[in-house]
């Protein structure tokens, strides 16, 4: 291990000395799987269970783990191998990460480099190496504010359906920020261990909107040749019916007549409905705009609905709520990315919630640091750099999180 | 029959007689339709049937008489005017359903969990769950939506009914009828089978999505663990050897002989489980953004190997055919 490495353990150390009181252990913790990465060779250590949340905290503190996961599921002996743990049920867990977002910093602060070739690139991750072709990629990704401000966009909206879709109480849900890129929610409840994959994947595609179809809710045509009239959902339904008119509105709200284009609306109706918008934008007040244009036929408004859908659906990862054996970062235990630490937000007041501030886990004390490159960053009121190659004296938890993220090296401790 | 506390032995001829005629028509038409209008028959008959059909553990001959049996179920129900006897018969399969008024063409509420339980199991658009009205944990349904999802309630229920491991003695008047079921399956089956993949993997007839992976892996392109997996799933079910799928790997620069041997032995049915794993579904593809999107066939087909099949039919027509390397 480098010396660095060394000084980011014994901080974790520290960490789980002092704070192992606050370390909340997840409910029936004894059907749980646990799984920890290590600092020396990053492996995965899985399949331990734990009888009480005292055998758990002293385990951390021997062992010191760089990130500590436990499962969605349970099981009836989570320390057998998987085919012998005996599946009972599983949490329904989502993800929301940054990386899934397409976000307006255009994720400039990143940076990737080329398995193959060696060339350096920032920004999002091209498919193909601009000079080799190859696909692999080292990628180096930072938790900037607007990353993060986007993460929790698409929380809340993620929670508003949970909330008033599925039926979901507050009590059942809890919303934590991750640490590093984005934010989890987790739904216990009786009922919903049960649920299957198949079950979790059609959830899924609700939320995200997959395989959506205006048609089923309201965007029709109406009526016979003449008197035929196009209708469509309104703002205040609920459901997808709602987002859709809401997520239209929306749309035609901001849309550039290039946006409109890219839909594949043709030229003429692009200028119909900017001619118009005035018109539209007052048709909501009363049916909504779809029969409001002639010219505009269902299969544009079709279209501009789908988009519509698009904009209102929350953005989560496919496979780690359709996964039922999916290890998943403990709340208030340490990033190894980042040394911050996992943090339950509350559901009411998200959107005051500062991630950068309220997940410090280290508040005393220095560190001066040789930072080799660091992009200008905010952690608690404070905000730093940016850096290159420069001897500074940081903050511990400032410190930390440029050494997690190999972007410096530790000179002393002050 | 335990349930009811009847014993095989005590069976009339009647009642073994229509209990054999219901998983005939079953076979014959997918359908159990006459009726005996003697409720002292009809209504033991199915137990009996029932039992019947686990005798036989024949899991074509069981599939077909739950998928039958709930048919049924659903013409009954569909024909009902009034909305207490679906209700009771929900409630009895312990449904949180709610009877609503006010709200046409909507006559019942279902919770969410209820819901998709039965209709992840069909296929087509209107049942996903997104192109539902659903709010507060509730699935807005009409009278015949309702009646649909019974009918999957009752097949599911009777296929678990029929899933029975142990074996039992029976009566010989009894086997003998069990018997004669059993080639009467036999026979529907030849009419029904499918036709095995023939040897040799035509990469001509793979659908776009695993042609675009199997293009990617033999150059040398990373792809996602789902696109590993629908793959190397692929490739074996349609009799690939193993050993070809793993040399399909070699190319990748994070190549790891022991782990994709481990893996794709795994997929293959030669570890641990010991199932063989299929390719998940064209609808499980989208969602975790494998599909490249849909061609003609594509439209007609809700599964990879599905679009093998077809493709290749169409194939066979046009020969010569190329073949995938050894």
């Amino acid at each position: 291990m480098t010396e660095t490495k060394m000084f980011v353990r014994n901080k974790f150390s520290e960490y789980y000395q002092k704070h192992s009181s606050s370390i909340q252990p997840p409910t029936q913790i004894e059907k749980r799987e646990f799984g920890f990465l290590v600092f020396k060779e990053r492996i995965m250590i899985r399949h331990k269970g734990f009888k009480n949340v005292d055998d758990l905290t002293k385990f951390l503190k021997t062992l010191v783990p760089s990130d500590v996961y436990y499962s969605s599921a349970y099981y009836e002996k989570p320390e057998e191998e998987m085919e012998e743990k005996g599946w009972l049920g599983a949490d329904l867990v989502f993800d929301i990460d940054a990386d899934h977002i397409p976000t307006p910093c255009a994720k400039i602060h990143d940076t990737w480099v080329c398995n193959n070739c060696g060339t350096i690139g920032k920004g999002v991750l091209p498919e193909k190496c601009p000079a080799c072709g190859e696909q692999r990629f080292d990628e180096k990704t930072w938790p900037c504010e607007i990353c993060l401000e986007s993460a929790k966009v698409e929380t809340m909206k993620l929670t508003d359906i949970l909330t008033r879709d599925f039926g979901f109480s507050p009590k059942e849900m809890s919303v934590s920020f991750s640490g590093h890129r984005g934010y989890h929610l987790h739904v216990e409840n009786g009922e919903i261990k049960a649920l299957d994959s198949m079950a979790r994947k059609e959830i899924v595609d609700y939320i995200l909107g997959i395989g959506l179809e205006a048609s089923f809710h309201g965007l029709e045509e109406r009526g016979e040749r003449k008197l035929r009239v196009l209708v469509g959902p309104s703002l205040d339904d609920s459901g997808w019916k709602g987002r859709i008119a809401r997520g239209t509105y929306e749309f035609l709200l901001t849309a550039t007549s290039e946006e409109l284009e890219k839909i594949g609306l043709k030229r003429k109706v692009v200028d119909t409905l900017t001619q118009h918008k005035e018109t539209i934008l007052e048709s909501w007040k009363d049916k909504g705009p779809w029969g409001v244009v002639k010219d505009v036929g269902v299969e544009s408004w079709r279209r501009m609905a789908q988009r519509g859908a698009e904009m209102q659906s929350a953005k989560i990862d496919t496979v780690v709520t359709t996964d039922v054996h999916r290890l998943i970062r403990l709340t208030n235990t340490l990033h190894g990315k980042t040394g911050l630490k996992k943090i339950e937000v509350p559901i009411t007041g998200i959107e005051r919630f500062d991630p950068l501030k309220s997940a410090i886990a280290f508040k005393e004390g220095t560190v001066t640091v040789l930072v080799f490159d660091a992009p200008k960053f905010r952690l608690g009121d404070q905000t730093y750099g940016p850096y290159k190659n420069r001897q500074v004296e940081l903050p511990t938890a400032a410190a930390l999180l440029l050494l997690c993220k190999g972007m410096a090296e530790v000179k002393e401790e002050n | 029959m335990k349930e009811l506390d009847l014993k095989i032995e005590d069976m009339s001829e009647p009642i073994l007689t229509r209990a054999e005629q219901r998983i005939e028509e079953a076979l014959l038409y997918a359908l159990v339709g006459t009726q005996s209008h003697n409720d002292e028959i009809e209504i033991p008959s199915f137990p009996v049937a029932v039992m019947m059909v686990a005798a036989t553990a024949d899991t074509l001959m069981k599939r077909r008489y739950a998928l039958s049996e709930a048919k049924r179920v659903y013409n009954l129900l569909n024909e009902e005017k009034s909305k207490d006897k679906i209700l009771k018969i929900a409630n009895a399969f312990n449904w949180k359903i709610r009877s609503v008024n006010n709200k046409p063409p909507y006559e019942f509420t279902l919770s969410f969990m209820d819901y998709l339980k039965n209709a992840t199991r069909l296929q087509a658009k209107e049942w996903k769950l997104v192109n539902r009205v659903v709010v507060d944990g509730e699935v807005y349904l009409t009278k015949d939506d309702t009646v649909r999802l019974l009918e999957e309630e009752v097949r599911a229920h009777i296929e678990k009914k029929l899933d029975v491991k142990e074996k039992f003695a029976l009566p010989e008047n009894v086997a003998e009828r069990v018997e004669r079921l059993k080639q009467l399956s036999v026979r529907q089956r030849g009419k029904i089978q499918f036709e095995e993949f023939p040897k040799g993997v035509v990469i001509s007839a793979f659908p776009p999505c695993i042609k675009q992976m199997y293009d990617g892996i033999t150059s040398g392109h990373h792809l996602s663990h789902i696109g590993r997996f629908a793959l190397t799933s692929f490739l074996i079910n349609i009799g690939m050897t193993t050993e070809d799928v793993i040399n399909l790997y070699r190319s990748l620069s994070d190549f790891n002989e022991r782990l994709t041997r481990y893996q794709v032995e795994h997929i293959a049915g030669g570890r641990g489980s010991r199932t063989r794993y299929i390719p998940p579904r064209c609808d499980t593809l989208r969602t975790h953004g494998v599909c490249t999107g849909m061609d003609e066939i594509c439209k007609g087909v809700r599964h990879p190997l599905a679009y093998y099949r077809r493709k290749l039919r169409t194939i066979k027509t046009k020969v010569p055919v190329e073949r995938a390397q050894k």
